[in-house]
């Protein structure tokens, strides 16, 4: 397929060998490409260029010119290369026809290692007790390109310490190398330019003004590009060594951006969470308010236990008992109460519970609407509203039977209510509305309202105990991924939802969440040939970006 | 709000902002002056008043306030006292001045000193000494670009020069400046006065009507007959090569201009004069500033810029104002503003005050200073000033001199300049010399018309009785030193010192820089650790802190020559400069890298006996611990203090260390 703009190919020479690269690459990443990796701190993809930290110095040359402005050809018929004395940066150029590049000359080895060693004359050198050890680049590059003595005798410059940036950013400046990855991010991504560098020379120091410190609801995006211990993040300051994090790649689920993360625990706790590269979605951001709410998921009041009537009982007791409950009661008299922060495989059982038990229209999902912030968070705060619409939980205007299932609750036509990862004081019924129930079939993670009054209890798993996948705003299938296991007894949501279905209609044959997404790939058309593992850490686009997009407005 | 502004200061604040129609941001600095002449100092308050009238950030104007070493966010006292610390003023003997003057003043600079010990950074504290009455201040500043009549001091905005230091009492009570002063000495033979035309010369004044008379806007009236394009070919023509320091061809630079872009064109005159050494533009302004705004008009009119800055260094509060009443002058009589003598050419030029930063003399920091940002000279490529330059737009940046020498080549042709001076070296220069000799002070001369020694001992009267000489720097203080006695190959002849032609070619050629014409002479009483261990200082002290390897490789060599002047030097410490040096020159950003290791690469290599010689400790004297193990205990929330080196640290040389 061509395109209307075809984009010029150039040749350039990186370490001897002549490969071809778009017109507009810069040299950082032609290398990058060529396998050549350059060491670097202030160059990041997403930012604009400073060259101030000088680490990808390189060689760079341009060809050789005859008097009437022709390339000189060299024996090997390629162009001779006219290289230029002084080293270069290569993360503020873009390759030009006929350049030449060389990444580990002497010249470059004794440019790193030099850099290196000015980055560390008046640097803590407090690795032991930083919480970037293990990832910090100036650890890893100290090993790649730096020296192994110090020659450094004298004093090193003092800077503030264990200074609040922000109510989630701590500042250690003299661990900073003033790469002003942060400033740009501020400026250039989060539109607050609250950062700055105060002092002069040796002694600069990054810092917010006292009045307008970084409050930014991206702030903690700094603590991530910064290459450095500098900028830490205040909940997770000095709580675990991140070697010993185990990462999971699953999603974020607090809107229907559906940002891709990195969950890091140890021994089943969550210690933090990062964004995940995905420049259809979120690129390398994340927003605090997202990243920081997981500490719910080790609270211990979990639901560990299935219950009957506030009696802890097996689950096997309290599915069959689930399920005699919902045979007694007619379809009219039956509603369920959905979550739209449930997984597809999830809703698509629900759903076949609700073909099961025939109920007719009365099965809602609960809305949640804020203020979309015109960057990550999304209007939308439920994760999977638009696998709740194409799985027909709800109609295109969630929650719109909400009020009918209240009512028919109220009115005692409705006397058996299924609520699945849902509050149903969250959808217009009251404690006393339920207390009128004779049946109600709760599933979730928390104690609530609607727990308390649950005939019988299902503890099921959240969001990061499980796997799954989910449709945002956009119309793109992404997966989610376990990181910790679900406390005590809690199930993970899709077999609790197989078994009742089981025990309301007979054998299913589900034995995998792959075999769920299998069933459910060969009855939606969407999901036709598609599978978990195929979705991959990145996700699929599923649906028509805009429709999706226009629909959410 | 803790003060109040008087309607006079917000109408002052009101007409600043109104020069920078592009950009609100450029008037930073400018309100920033404005507030400290009026309150003293920068309150935090102010900062964020400041911040709020030009709708930036307070952190941008907290940004500015601590990097730009005239400002203060503390009260000086009633008087201030600004003594000039750099190269030459200390040959001259500053650091027995400071003392002296804080003397006189009552004020305790030990009990300074101690003060600052308890600063986090000692070397880093509050510079600015107070007397316990508050009446006056001292403090060391960098260079104040006289250093031909050193030692200099600027007491509040007035200016003096060759201070007796006996007489430093008098300082306090001084009120006539200096700076416009005429010295009435006669040009020497050998000189060609040309842009010096008019300096010191006795009845010359610096206003419009003295300048008229001695034939001022004749060029600019013949220039405006011209097309912008045979301006641009006379300078060409005439083989100028800028006075800042780079030597770049003036004519080359603005044929990068396209006429008629899209975008707007800026001129800016570089009048940040901040080389150690150097101090021609200081004489230019003060006395014959039309000829420089005459200049800029040709200048302007050549390269089709409408607007136009000069940029003046923050040291220099009096010439700003005379350069600012030259304007007003000019505009009024039609040589500036609209329509400049019926030629339908348009062209307005505002002053810009600097405040104190060295690094605003790179053409690209000055450019972000204009546009009210920390000096951080911006990367070439992509950033060249022709192309992207102030608000990303086409723009050009010359020397006062430059810009002056454009009258002369509209005067004479640009083929007539071409014949002064030699081939690719031409018209004449202004060079200021300094340090040790007899008659110090600025020397226009023919472009390689002299030799070092005919200018060292014909024009300059020699050496100081009884001395030899040992070294000078060429071209200021960030020029390759070169020592007396050494030899060096051009071409196929050998030159010793003396020999060498004042051009940028040989200069060049002998491994230094013609810069911008600041010789610093030395001779054989000076220690050479000592005059490097001052231009260490001043480069850490300068750098803007932007790349890595001059933010902290300049401070690690003032460490190191501090350290071995205090008796502390070990063995490897000589190689262990050079190599530093090694690291930083040719790996920055702007050519501040290659400055600030230049003269320690050629202090070390060429008077390597003088550092090894008190290098001598095997190991470094040990360094004292921060804190001691009952200090922790006692305060769990100690700060930082790091104590004074004990053990083997005698201080030798006490006023020039601290």
């Amino acid at each position: 397929m061509s395109t209307a703009t075809e984009v010029q190919m150039l040749n350039v020479q990186i370490d001897g060998v002549w490969l071809q690269f778009p017109k507009g690459t810069r040299v950082i990443e032609a290398c990058k490409q060529a396998a050549k990796f350059i060491p670097h701190y202030c160059y990041h993809e997403k930012l604009t260029s400073p060259g101030n930290c000088r680490m990808c110095l390189v060689e760079m040359g341009m060809p050789k010119m005859t008097p009437d402005r022709k390339p000189v050809i060299g024996a090997d018929g390629k162009p001779e290369i006219g290289w230029i004395p002084r080293p270069q940066i290569s993360c503020a150029q873009d390759v030009a026809e006929g350049m030449g590049i060389r990444t580990s000359s002497p010249m470059v080895e004794e440019c790193r290692k030099g850099v290196m060693e000015f980055l560390l004359i008046n640097h803590p050198l407090d690795c032991p007790i930083c919480d970037q050890a293990g990832e910090c680049k100036l650890q890893e590059y100290s090993v790649e390109v730096g020296q192994g003595e110090s020659r450094f005798l004298d004093h090193k410059v003092k800077k503030p310490k264990n200074v609040e940036l922000g109510p989630r950013v701590t500042l250690d400046a003299e661990r900073c190398i003033l790469c002003t990855r942060c400033i740009r991010f501020m400026k250039e991504v989060a539109k607050d330019d609250c950062i700055g560098i105060v002092e002069r020379g040796s002694y600069n120091s990054i810092a917010c003004h006292p009045d307008k410190p970084l409050v930014s609801n991206y702030s903690l995006n700094t603590v991530d590009i910064c290459p450095v211990g500098a900028l830490t993040s205040t909940d997770f300051r000095f709580k675990m060594r991140v070697w010993f994090l185990k990462e999971a790649k699953t999603i974020d689920v607090n809107c229907g951006t559906g940002a891709n993360i990195t969950i890091g625990s140890r021994e089943n706790v969550i210690y933090r969470i990062t964004p995940r590269d995905n420049d259809d979605v979120n690129g390398c951001w994340l927003p605090d308010s997202h990243r920081l709410n997981f500490k719910y998921v080790g609270d211990e009041r979990r639901l560990k236990a299935p219950m009957v009537k506030g009696e802890p009982v097996e689950w096997r007791t309290a599915i069959a008992i689930a399920a005699e409950m919902l045979k007694a009661h007619s379809t009219a008299s039956t509603a369920l109460i959905a979550s739209a922060r449930a997984t597809n495989e999830e809703l698509w059982l629900t759903r076949r519970l609700i073909d099961e038990l025939e109920i007719d229209k009365q099965h809602d999902v609960i809305p949640r609407i804020g203020e979309p912030d015109g960057m990550l968070v999304a209007a939308d705060r439920n994760p999977n509203t638009t696998g709740a619409k194409l799985l027909d939980l709800c109609t295109n205007r969630p929650g719109y039977r909400l009020k009918k299932i209240a009512d028919g609750v109220r009115n005692g036509s409705i006397k058996a209510l299924v609520c699945l990862g849902e509050d149903a004081t969250k959808a217009g019924l009251t404690e006393d509305d339920l207390k009128k129930l004779d049946a109600l079939i709760v599933m979730d993670i928390l104690p609530n309202k609607t727990t308390a009054h649950a005939t019988v209890l299902l503890p099921a798993s959240a969001w990061c105990e499980k796997r799954g996948s989910m449709i945002n705003v956009k119309g793109r299938l992404q997966r989610l991924n376990k990181a910790v296991n679900a406390p005590g007894q809690a199930r993970d949501d899709w077999e609790i939802l197989r078994d009742l279905i089981q025990a309301v209609s007979g054998s299913n044959g589900l034995y995998l969440i792959e075999d769920v997404f299998k069933q459910m790939a060969a009855k939606v058309k969407e999901f036709a040939n598609l599978s978990l593992s195929k979705i991959g850490d990145l996700g699929v686009q599923l649906l028509d970006e805009k429709k999706e997009e226009e629909a959410a407005k | 709000m803790f003060f109040h502004i008087p309607a006079e200061l917000l109408a002052q604040i009101d007409e600043a902002i109104t020069h920078y129609p592009v950009s609100r941001r450029s008037a930073s600095l400018p309100l920033l002056h404005l507030w400290q002449e009026h309150f003293g100092f920068i309150s935090d308050e102010s900062i964020k008043w400041i911040a709020a009238k030009l709708e930036l950030e307070p952190i941008h104007i907290l940004e500015l306030v601590t990097f730009y070493p005239m400002f203060r966010r503390v009260p000086a006292g009633k008087r201030h006292i600004r003594v000039c610390r750099t190269l030459s003023c200390q040959l001259a003997g500053s650091y027995a001045l400071r003392d002296a003057v804080a003397q006189a003043a009552g004020i305790d600079l030990t009990k300074w000193q101690e003060d600052s010990a308890h600063h986090a950074n000692p070397e880093h504290g509050n510079p600015v000494a107070v007397s316990a009455d508050g009446k006056y201040s001292v403090e060391f500043v960098e260079c104040l670009a006289s250093c031909g009549s050193a030692p200099v001091a600027m007491v509040d905005d007035l200016f003096k020069e060759n201070i007796d230091i006996n007489e430093a009492a008098s300082l306090l009570k001084l009120e006539k400046s200096d700076a416009t002063l005429p010295k009435v000495l006669p040009p020497h033979a050998r000189e060609r006065r040309l842009v010096f035309k008019n300096i010191d010369v006795a009845g010359y004044t610096n206003d419009l009507a003295c300048y008229l008379k001695h034939g001022g806007y004749a060029e600019l009236k013949k220039a405006l007959t011209m097309t912008p394009d045979a301006i641009v070919n006379e300078v060409k023509t005439s083989g100028l090569r800028g006075r800042g320091g780079a030597g770049f061809p003036c004519g080359v630079k603005w044929s990068f201009i396209k006429r008629g872009g899209p975008k707007p064109t800026y001129l800016i005159c570089n009048a940040d004069e901040s080389e150690p050494g150097t101090f021609k533009d200081r004489y230019i302004v003060h006395q014959d500033p039309h000829q420089l705004i005459e200049g800029m008009v040709i200048s302007c009119f050549a390269v089709d810029a409408k607007l136009a800055y000069i940029y003046i260094r923050g040291e220099f509060p009096e010439g700003a104002r005379i350069v600012e009443k030259a304007l007003a002058e000019a505009r009024a009589k039609g040589f500036l503003g609209k329509n400049i003598l019926g030629s339908g050419f348009d062209c307005e030029i505002y002053v810009h005050r600097g405040a104190g930063a060295y690094i605003c003399g790179e053409e690209t920091g000055l450019i972000e200073s204009l546009e009210g940002k920390r000096a951080y000279p911006r990367i070439k490529p992509p950033y060249f000033p022709a192309v992207l330059g102030l608000y990303m737009c086409p723009t050009i940046v010359n020397n006062v001199e430059t810009l002056c020498d454009v009258k002369h080549i509209i005067a004479m042709g640009g083929a007539e300049f071409a014949k002064i001076g030699k081939p690719n070296n031409t018209g004449t220069r202004i060079l200021c010399v300094s340090g040790d000799v007899v008659k110090p002070g600025y020397y226009e001369v023919e472009v390689g018309s002299l030799t070092m020694g005919e200018l060292i001992y014909d024009v300059c009267g020699g050496l100081k009785e009884g001395r030899t000489l040992k070294a000078v720097i060429p071209g200021g203080s960030s020029a390759k030193v070169l020592k007396a006695g050494e030899t060096y190959k051009v071409k196929d002849k050998t030159l010793t010192l003396e020999d060498i032609p004042m051009d940028f070619d040989t200069i060049a050629a002998c491994g230094s820089m013609a810069g911008s014409g600041g010789v610093i002479v030395m001779d054989d009483s000076r220690g050479m650790v000592e005059c490097l261990n001052n231009i260490n200082e001043f480069y850490a002290h300068e750098s803007c802190g932007q790349c890595t390897p001059c933010r902290e490789g300049a401070l690690w060599m003032k460490k190191i020559t501090e350290r071995i002047l205090d008796g502390g030097g070990t063995e490897r410490d000589p190689d262990m400069l050079v190599k530093i040096g090694d690291n930083i020159a040719g790996k920055t950003i702007c050519a501040f890298g290659e400055a600030c290791s230049w003269p320690t690469q050629s202090f070390v290599a060429k008077f390597r006996d003088e550092f090894t010689a008190k290098s001598t400790k095997e190991s470094p004297p040990p360094m004292p611990p921060e804190y001691t193990s009952e200090e922790l205990i006692a305060n769990e929330k100690i700060e930082s203090i790091p104590a004074p080196r004990g053990n083997g640290h005698e201080v030798m040389a006490p006023a020039a260390t601290r």
